[in-house]
């Protein structure tokens, strides 16, 4: 029982990790249909800028996702503007190309500035944890999942309360009808993609005190981070938490009463069934097609 | 019809009188203006001189930039042998044709032996030292290595089919004489193959799974002490010289799925089975596993005493990592690679956390064997940072290459291998001695971290220190 306890703890920590990595990805992935491939890029390269603020200036990797945020933001910016929404005035397809050739660069940029050698943040509570009886809950892991939960919320109010959030609702569902209203699709691109970058710095800073990463890293959790929208449909914020928790927990348990190499094979089989059983997702409502044409 | 040699004086003078003569107009416009210049300094540069003329009728000053440039005559004599022999094949054509000179051949046999003699001197002489402290050209400092010794480096990018490619290229298109091999077994697996099939020599760094050894090859050499097999040896010999209270009861393996890793840690397994180390867990993972969470809370739920891990890289600090955050502390542990890695200290939050982890080396800095000192001073002095094992291995490789040649005196393949199969070959990481598939003779050596250093504990003619940790210190943390 006590494992299987265990199991379940940290099934639903790293799930949580998993949901706050995938929140940009949700976004852009399902607002503006753009699968955006260098949001794993943008991932490690908040990682490392969090490194940075850690390592010389001390300031913990929690803390420093809040900085972060700003500079992924403009970049985020500067992407869709510069690269992304051109592309896509001529074909969109070809969207998902061009955010890989982005990824890429980004991974050299990395490597130059940073170097290959794994690296990682190790502030005081990286190795700590709270002990519940029999079972531990990893300090780490916990704060990151809670920061997950936060920024899933904040999220989801945002997108609930203002205008920005009705929007972007709005371009999601039915874009001519908001095209009709006033909502300009250049700004919500911008928007989401300030957005969606931005959010990467808070999964970095995860990212950074959990695991050791490299500037190639991004590979192992760009394919986890899609996992993580598709399994919980697209553009759903709650729902990517949601699929997060139940990938996170899927592994654990896998890893525990079968095998650890079957629980790399996890979230291929879960997304399998789900596309096999329910298309749009788990958590997400049928669209209309005609409505979204 | 007017005479040929006809001249009309009038016309002729006019000729004279401005343009022809040492008298003319023009002659005296020229000596007015060297008049007036005849102090100005002058620079002639021909194809192979410079001359300066300083002026006033002084001697020019002549500065030979070709034949004298340092290193000119050197390079020259190497990139001129491809005319030398079309030289010499002209001059034969030539005797055939009519009969020669007095020698009968035009001279093209003695030329011959002369370019030759000349040729394996100029070889015996040419070595990095001699570029770079000699010659000394400084548009070559940094590339003496190359110059001295053509050393084609092609990257692998970690690939075995890139490997083999690599190689293909190596032996088919660049006709290289001499093979080094690469790092890693995986790799080392179809680089030796395709060596084997052309008869080539392949003496391989690092990438030492034992079933690299099996499969019959005669030209492959291990430039390190053991091979997977013998990994454990000091190890599993220092356990069995525990008393047996001390000696831990229970023990975890856990390995990556690669060819060298996962091999040793199944000859941990049973020998310390044999010795009544009973297993309570064991597991192999995945190349691209990054979470150890589960596989932690696994091995910490079965309380074992030991834990062994077959790692390769990161992802040893990364299994500490997850065992630091369940608090769980085994009374020993012992990981392959990793934590010869510089950034694994830090890696699993400082050098105290490493305390009493055990690993296997092939190389260390501080030991005493021949050459071994002379080879850290020379790479920190030349990369300006003390040299990694990965280096070790790749100078060993050389010294192996090396050591050969000298006594061969050839490039022949199989009496290379021939030589190597029957000689001890002294190196930086201790005398090599291969059996009959290249696999060395001995044993790598077993270090622990003790207090931020990663000592040498066993054999005991190679450590470093007498002391052990009998028991991990727990992790520093909360």
């Amino acid at each position: 029982m006590t494992e299987l306890l265990q199991a379940v703890i940290f099934g639903v920590l790293t799930g949580g990790v998993y949901a706050l990595m995938a929140t940009g990805l949700t976004l852009t992935f399902g607002v503006m249909k753009i699968v955006n491939l260098a949001q794993g890029a943008f991932l490690i390269l908040s990682a490392y800028l969090c490194w940075t603020l850690w390592a010389h200036l001390g300031i913990d990797p929690l803390l420093g996702s809040l900085i972060v945020t700003v500079p992924l933001a403009v970049l985020g910016i500067g992407v869709y503007r510069f690269i992304v929404e051109r592309v896509q005035r001529h074909d969109h397809g070809l969207t998902i190309v061009v955010t890989f050739a982005v990824a890429l660069v980004a991974e050299a940029v990395i490597a130059l500035v940073w170097g290959p050698d794994p690296t990682a943040t190790t502030p005081a509570y990286f190795n700590q944890a709270f002990t519940l009886g029999p079972v531990t809950v990893p300090r780490a892991q916990l704060y990151a999942c809670l920061l997950a939960v936060a920024v899933t919320a904040v999220l989801q109010l945002g997108l609930k309360r203002t205008w920005l959030g009705h929007a972007i609702t709005a371009a999601a569902q039915n874009p001519e009808g908001a095209r009709l209203i006033g909502v300009e699709p250049k700004k919500i691109g911008t928007w989401i993609f300030a957005i969606a970058t931005a959010t990467t710095a808070f999964g970095g800073a995860a990212l950074s005190f959990l695991y050791q990463f490299t500037p190639d890293s991004q590979d192992t959790w760009i394919g986890l981070t899609l996992s993580v929208v598709i399994l919980g449909g697209l553009g759903s914020i709650t729902g990517a938490f949601a699929a997060g928790v139940l990938l996170g927990l899927a592994e654990s348990v896998t890893s525990t009463y079968i095998s650890v190499r079957w629980a790399e094979a996890v979230p291929t089989i879960l997304i399998l069934l789900v596309l096999l059983i329910r298309p749009q997702g788990l958590f997400t409502l049928a669209a209309r097609q005609d409505a979204a044409a | 019809m007017p005479s040929a040699t006809f001249e009309s004086p009038e016309l002729v003078d006019l000729f004279t009188t401005y343009t022809a003569s040492p008298d003319s107009i023009g002659a005296h416009l020229a000596r007015a203006t060297a008049r007036e210049a005849e102090h100005d300094p002058l620079l002639v540069v021909t194809g192979t001189d410079l001359a300066l003329y300083p002026g006033g009728g002084a001697a020019p000053v002549i500065e030979p930039y070709r034949l004298a440039s340092r290193g000119f005559k050197e390079l020259a004599g190497i990139s001129h042998l491809g005319p030398a022999l079309a030289t010499l094949a002209k001059l034969r054509e030539l005797a055939a044709r009519d009969g020669g000179d007095d020698s009968g051949d035009d001279g093209w046999r003695a030329d011959s032996a002369r370019l030759l003699a000349a040729t394996k001197a100029a070889r015996a002489a040419n070595s990095a030292p001699l570029w770079r402290d000699q010659i000394a050209v400084r548009a070559f400092a940094g590339r003496e290595e190359p110059i001295a010794v053509r050393l084609d480096r092609l990257d692998d990018g970690f690939d075995p089919n890139q490997t083999a490619a690599d190689y293909t290229r190596l032996i088919s298109q660049d006709h290289v004489n001499l093979l080094l091999g690469t790092f890693s077994s995986l790799l080392n697996a179809p680089a030796s193959a395709i060596a084997a099939r052309q008869g080539m020599l392949y003496v391989e760094p690092s990438g030492g799974a034992a079933t690299l050894f099996t499969r019959g090859f005669t030209d492959l050499f291990f430039a390190q002490p053991g091979t997977t097999t013998s990994l454990p040896d000091q190890f599993v010999a220092w356990i069995a010289s525990l008393p047996a209270s001390e000696r831990p009861a229970t023990a975890a393996y856990v390995t990556q799925d690669d060819p060298s890793a996962s091999p040793a840690v199944a000859v941990f397994r049973t020998r310390l089975q044999a010795l009544g180390v009973k297993t309570v867990y064991y597991q192999v993972y995945d190349p691209s596993t990054t979470n150890f969470d589960s596989i932690a809370a696994a091995i910490a739920h079965t309380q074992p005493q030991m834990i062994i891990q077959g790692a390769v890289a990161d992802d040893g600090a990364q299994f500490v990592r997850s065992l630091q955050k369940l608090n769980y502390n085994p009374k020993i542990l012992f990981q392959t690679n990793a934590p010869t890695d510089e950034t694994y200290p830090s890696a699993i939050g400082g050098a105290a956390g490493a305390d009493g982890v055990f690993t296997a080396q092939s190389w260390s800095a501080t030991a005493s064997y021949p050459g071994n000192q002379s080879f850290v001073q020379a790479y920190t002095k030349m990369f300006g940072a003390p040299p990694t094992e990965d280096a070790a291995n790749s100078y060993t490789a050389g010294q192996v290459l090396q050591a050969a040649i000298k006594a061969v005196g050839s490039l022949n393949q199989a009496a290379l291998a021939t030589w190597l199969h029957g000689h001890t070959v002294a190196t930086i990481v201790g005398p090599l001695k291969w059996d009959k598939a290249g696999d060395p003779e001995g044993s790598l050596l077993l270090s622990q971290w003790q207090h931020g250093t990663l000592q040498i504990v066993a054999p005991a003619s190679a450590a470093t220190t007498k002391t052990i940790l009998l028991t991990k210190p727990a992790w520093e943390n909360g």
